[in-house]
């Protein structure tokens, strides 16, 4: 802890200084008598003076909350040596907020005393924080000295992002060879009717069209296809975005992206992510609930970083990017960087789609005819990029605040059907 | 300043105009929040009453361990009211603080009272003097336990 002195202690001393000079300088013995009780006060609280002594534990309701979501975090003081006022401040980083209780508190903390504080916080943004540095402000009993601290007893907290609400998820084109959800191209064992064909020895029983082999007069067999998982991968754009107050475009995409992964992760795809930006990130494609917990920890480290180095898609692993494997962009198109770099991705004949978070709600309005004029000019160039993707064939759907992620992957379906139908 | 009316037709203006000086200054600290300017209006009004001791006669005013109570209380809330707010006392701290307060302004005057007499050496009778002795009692047991407190091996 370190000590100050406060003004206070100068002012008392000076004035006992004062009026014991004025005391010696015109014999009033009355000048004493005011003088003696801030020399006294100055005396007393020099000598009393203690340095407290305290220790904290805090501890964290839960490590891992959902954004939206409040927590209890409890701080446990153990006071070995007192203090007649201490003000106690939990910091909380941006994103958390205090929902009940008071913070900063102002106590009074007696020696040997063990006291219980609780604090309800918000979180109300998604991110990874550390909870439980704790800022003290001590003050002794005549207000001449404090002593300040910080007790870092930081707990690690992660506010996952709530998920956007998905209808259908979009079918990849290609499929790969491990079972799961997504109807096959290829004929296999599976369910949905493939085709028919005549049967050849080898074939089961049960497999047999009986109806198309008694009109043919010779045995026909059904041919299915088969029930396969997929490649997807989420790529996130994080070259820049677009914020207004605390909202910015880098919290629908995040939303966007986990609800994605969560929901492609359930129906046994690989999903493997990638966060394109100022900070690269990636994760290699893989299953299960682990890959779920990973990809969206590596999401909270998702942060705009500002950079001017020009970037290619060939910085990327290749192992992140299998062959044949869906790529959903989710990108506010803000950056010249990304939209290159997924339009590469399309030449590389990879299966694309992109998801574009609508920045115009984010801004300010143009004020003046100069401003307008940009303003055109900029919305001109975002329809010119949007038309580079749909040239090479690639779904591009708007995601604003008047409509929702559903509408938006079901836009992208219908353009995918389209372009499948045109293609066949 | 309303000694400056008891000093009768001694320049009570010089009195009154050296106590308000005292006052403002001390009333800009506070609305200013600058904690160097307080002690100067503290001084000023505390000259005041040194320029009213000087203009009476020779006696000694009994009422300086009054005037030195109400200063002390003075200061005390000036520099309360001048101290960063960062959270909101609970009303046990205030509670505490204010008894603090009123225990440091009953000391002053005690303090002041046992001085006075001991440099006027005058005789108050046999209360007088028992209280003096009692204060003299009070004051010696807070100074013991207040040294016994800061002890180190105690801490």
């Amino acid at each position: 802890m370190t000590r100050n002195a406060t003004p206070k202690l100068g002012a008392y001393a000076g004035l006992a200084a004062l009026g014991l000079l004025a005391a010696l300088a015109t014999g009033l013995p009355e000048l004493v008598a005011v003088a003696a009780p801030f020399a006294l006060a100055a005396a007393i609280g020099l000598v009393q003076v203690r340095r407290p002594q305290l220790n904290a534990v805090v501890t964290l309701e839960r490590e891992r909350v959902l954004e939206g979501e409040e927590i209890c975090v409890a701080v446990d003081l153990d006071v070995g040596v007192g203090a007649e006022r201490v003000e106690l401040l939990l910091e909380l980083p941006p994103g958390l907020t205090t929902a009940a209780g008071e913070n900063p508190r102002l106590l009074h903390l007696a020696d040997q005393e063990r006291r219980e504080l609780s604090y309800r916080v918000d979180c109300a943004r998604w991110g990874a924080y550390g909870v439980g540095r704790l800022y003290l402000r001590a003050h002794d009993t005549f207000g001449l000295f404090n002593h300040e601290a910080v007790l870092d007893q930081r707990q690690a907290l992660k506010v996952y992002p709530k998920e956007e609400a998905v209808r259908s998820l979009l079918r990849p084109f290609e499929t790969q060879v491990f079972s799961g959800n997504h109807v096959a191209r290829q004929k296999g064992e599976g369910i949905e009717f493939a085709d028919l064909r005549p049967f050849v020895p080898g074939d089961r029983v049960r497999h047999v069209n009986w109806r198309a082999s008694a009109r043919r007069g010779e045995l026909w067999v059904n041919e299915h296809h088969p029930e396969r998982n997929a490649d997807v991968i989420v790529f996130l754009d994080s070259f820049a975005e677009a914020r207004r107050g605390g909202r910015s475009t880098l919290d629908p995409a995040l939303r966007a992206a986990a609800s994605l992964v969560s929901r492609y992760l359930r129906q046994k795809d690989r999903v493997g992510f990638v966060s394109f930006g100022g900070l690269l990130n990636w994760l290699l494609p893989s299953t299960g609930m682990r890959q779920l917990y990973r990809i969206v920890d590596a999401m909270l480290d998702t942060q705009i970083v500002l950079s001017y180095a020009w970037k290619e898609i060939d910085v990327i692993p290749q192992r992140t990017l299998p062959p044949h494997a869906l790529v959903i962009a989710v990108t506010p198109l803000l950056d010249d960087r990304s939209a290159n770099a997924l339009l590469n991705l399309r030449g590389r004949g990879f299966d694309l789609v992109v998801i574009e978070i609508a920045p115009l709600s984010y801004l300010q309005p143009p004020r003046g005819e100069l401003q307008e004029l940009a303003d055109r000019l900029w919305r001109l160039r975002r329809e010119a990029v949007r038309g580079r993707f749909e040239r090479a064939g690639v779904a591009v759907a708007l995601w604003g605040d008047a409509s929702s992620l559903a509408a938006a992957l079901e836009e992208v379906s219908a353009y995918r059907r389209h372009a499948r139908l045109a293609r066949a | 300043m309303a000694y400056s009316t008891a000093a009768g037709d001694r320049l009570p203006e010089l009195v009154f105009g050296i106590g308000a000086a005292g006052g403002a200054i001390a009333a800009v600290a506070l609305v200013g929040r600058w904690h160097s300017l307080l002690p100067w209006g503290l001084a000023g009004v505390g000259a005041g009453y040194a320029v009213y001791l000087s203009l009476r006669p020779g006696t000694v005013d009994p009422r300086s361990p009054l005037i030195a109570a109400v200063l002390f209380v003075a200061a005390e809330l000036g520099f309360w009211s001048l101290e960063r707010r960062s959270a909101r006392a609970k009303r046990a701290v205030l509670v505490r603080r204010l008894v603090l307060l009123v225990v440091g302004a009953l000391a002053a005057a005690l303090v002041g009272s046992i001085l006075l007499v001991a440099a006027s050496g005058t005789g108050g009778g046999m209360a007088l003097e028992a209280v003096g002795v009692a204060a003299a009692v009070v004051t010696l047991t807070v100074v013991v336990l207040l040294v016994v407190r800061t002890d180190p091996e105690r801490r």
